[in-house]
């Protein structure tokens, strides 16, 4: 899967949780910068990632997710 | 030795005289000499202690690395994890837990007597023991290198300005400092001696001259008023915050002098305008600690129960800071109180996120001010059980009292007017810090007239007003 498909869908996953449709993702974007951005809705995004890339992440993966782009970066590692 | 005592005085002139005259390559053998002496100094026979747990996290960390397999590192892991802990449950919690046990035998009528230990805690020993085990759980996840000299980890454990009362630092932070250049820096050192003198003022002129009214008001609650136990309740987490924000600032700011730096502590905390807000401001140190490797594992691995799951970890987490407080009910039942408010927050976020933003409360400032007051008596009223008065039925009487019994305040003229002085000196300088940080400026102003005046000012109140007779830190019993 290419890098800019896993930033569309994450983005798709992004806006629903964060129930904002005009949210858009950027490498340095951290919990900062979205409003509502807790560890609830952290575990909720890990939840919904994985359950749309078929993945499984590690505890080890959560630590190494400092930004969006890491996230990516990890998504990426994972497919 | 302590940080108000004299000898202190004395020593930390001399630790720094002698390590800026030493070659760069010799500073940090020398601070881990002048650590052992310092907690030799307080504690001879416990400094042992924190030796073996040096060479047990030393140790199996090195083996940990070592070992290919994922099954042995496991067991190696879980080994050093209980090794590290055995200590710390056996000076803080056999007592508790012989009691305990003693008491369900009795209830079953069982007579089987179990000896008690008379036993002091050895000091600093929970603040060292979760800085090895974090140190430990780093290694194993892979977040950290172990480290292959000895005498780094055992800097990192007894470094002498955080070995009694923390901050809780993290080896990721200190090791590459201890490895690195200790060179002399004008601009930290600077700040390292405001840290220094603002954190004498918090203890000496405020927790020490609270503590005198809150001890005389607690320590006889039968005797006193309502409105003077709701008086010494709002004023009990004044007294906390300015002992262990004092001795923190204290601690960071010996650290800066020598140009280490060391997270901080406290950020404003009575400016937050709910619980969790609250738990982000207030002891950071263990809150990041217990965030990390408590709450973000079981919040983690419960993920798929949503709100359920984060409600069991915020619960379990919190349990946990309220056994590492102490070994007794009244904190176990003051950090499931603790969990509970942040579970309910955590429930209701997001309802409560989209109703601030619809009417923008976040920007108007009665919000603002009732929610601030509204969590610091929350805040107030629990600490009642932990730690204000000796247990749960005493801080039932205590609110009982304050709802019922109408008797006059109890004054302490000079007590209270020394109290009050200091008490807004430092709202004073929090209301700045919060709300306007490029202005009033005094210890960084840059106008040498203001800031050496601000210096004295303060020297001259500590001299003034300040306790020189008070007891310890209290966070020194934990």
């Amino acid at each position: 899967m290419e890098r800019t498909e896993v930033i569309d869908k994450l983005t798709l996953i992004f806006r629903t949780i964060f129930t904002d449709s005009s949210l858009v993702l950027t490498n340095e974007m951290t919990a900062n910068d979205v409003d509502r951005w807790d560890s609830l809705s952290h575990m909720m995004l890990i939840t919904e990632i994985e359950k749309t890339f078929s993945i499984k992440f590690k505890l080890k993966d959560l630590n190494k997710m400092r930004n969006v782009g890491a996230m990516i970066d990890t998504i990426i590692d994972k497919l | 030795m302590l940080f108000t005592t004299f000898n202190f005085i004395i020593f930390f002139p001399a630790v720094i005289f002698i390590y800026y005259l030493l070659p760069l390559k010799f500073r940090w053998t020398f601070l881990l000499i002048a650590s052992y002496f310092f907690y030799i100094n307080i504690s001879p026979v416990y400094a042992l202690l924190l030796f073996g747990v040096t060479i047990t996290t030393y140790l199996f960390t090195n083996l940990i690395s070592r070992t290919s397999s994922e099954n042995k590192k496991k067991w190696l892991f879980i080994a050093d994890i209980i090794l590290t802990l055995l200590p710390l449950f056996f000076f803080k919690y056999y007592n508790f837990l012989n009691q305990s046990i003693i008491d369900l035998l009795v209830f079953l009528n069982i007579r089987w007597p179990l000896p008690n230990l008379n036993l002091l805690l050895p000091v600093g020993i929970s603040f060292y023991t979760f800085m090895a085990l974090g140190y430990s759980i780093d290694v194993y996840n892979e977040e950290i290198k172990p480290e292959k000299n000895f005498g780094i980890v055992a800097l990192f454990l007894s470094f002498f300005p955080i070995v009694l009362s923390g901050p809780i630092e993290r080896s990721k932070n200190m090791f590459h400092q201890f490895r690195g250049k200790l060179e002399f820096n004008y601009e930290k050192s600077v700040k390292g001696l405001q840290l220094i003198l603002w954190g004498y003022f918090m203890k000496l002129v405020i927790a020490d001259r609270v503590a005198i009214y809150v001890s005389a008001i607690f320590g006889n609650f039968e005797y006193h008023s309502g409105v003077s136990l709701l008086f010494a309740t709002l004023l009990y987490p004044i007294q906390i915050y300015c002992d262990l924000g004092g001795y923190s600032l204290i601690a960071i700011g010996c650290a800066n002098v020598m140009g280490i730096d060391i997270n901080p502590n406290f950020h404003r905390p009575f400016f937050s305008t709910s619980m969790s807000e609250f738990w982000r401001r207030w002891h950071m140190s263990l809150i990041k600690w217990l965030t990390d490797y408590i709450y973000t594992p079981i919040s983690f691995s419960l993920r798929k129960f949503h709100v359920w799951g984060i409600v069991f970890a915020l619960m379990l987490t919190f349990f946990i800071s309220g056994i590492w407080h102490g070994a007794a009910l009244i904190y176990i039942v003051w950090g499931v109180f603790q969990g509970i408010l942040l579970s309910i927050e955590a429930i209701t976020n997001r309802k409560k996120a989209t109703f601030l933003k619809k009417y923008n409360l976040n920007s108007k400032f009665l919000y603002v001010f009732f929610s601030c007051v509204f969590t610091y008596i929350l805040f107030a009223f629990s600490l009642l059980i932990a730690g204000a008065v000796d247990s749960i039925s005493e801080a039932l009487t205590v609110i009982g009292k304050i709802f019922t019994n109408k008797q006059s305040l109890f004054i302490n003229g000079t007590t209270l007017v020394y109290m009050f002085v200091g008490i807004v000196l430092l709202f004073l300088s929090e209301l700045r810090d919060e709300f306007f940080p490029e202005k009033f400026k005094l210890f960084q102003n840059n106008n040498i007239y203001i800031r050496w005046g601000a210096y004295l000012t303060i020297l001259f109140i500590i001299i003034l007003l300040g306790v020189f007779n008070g007891g310890q830190f209290i966070y020194f019993k934990f």
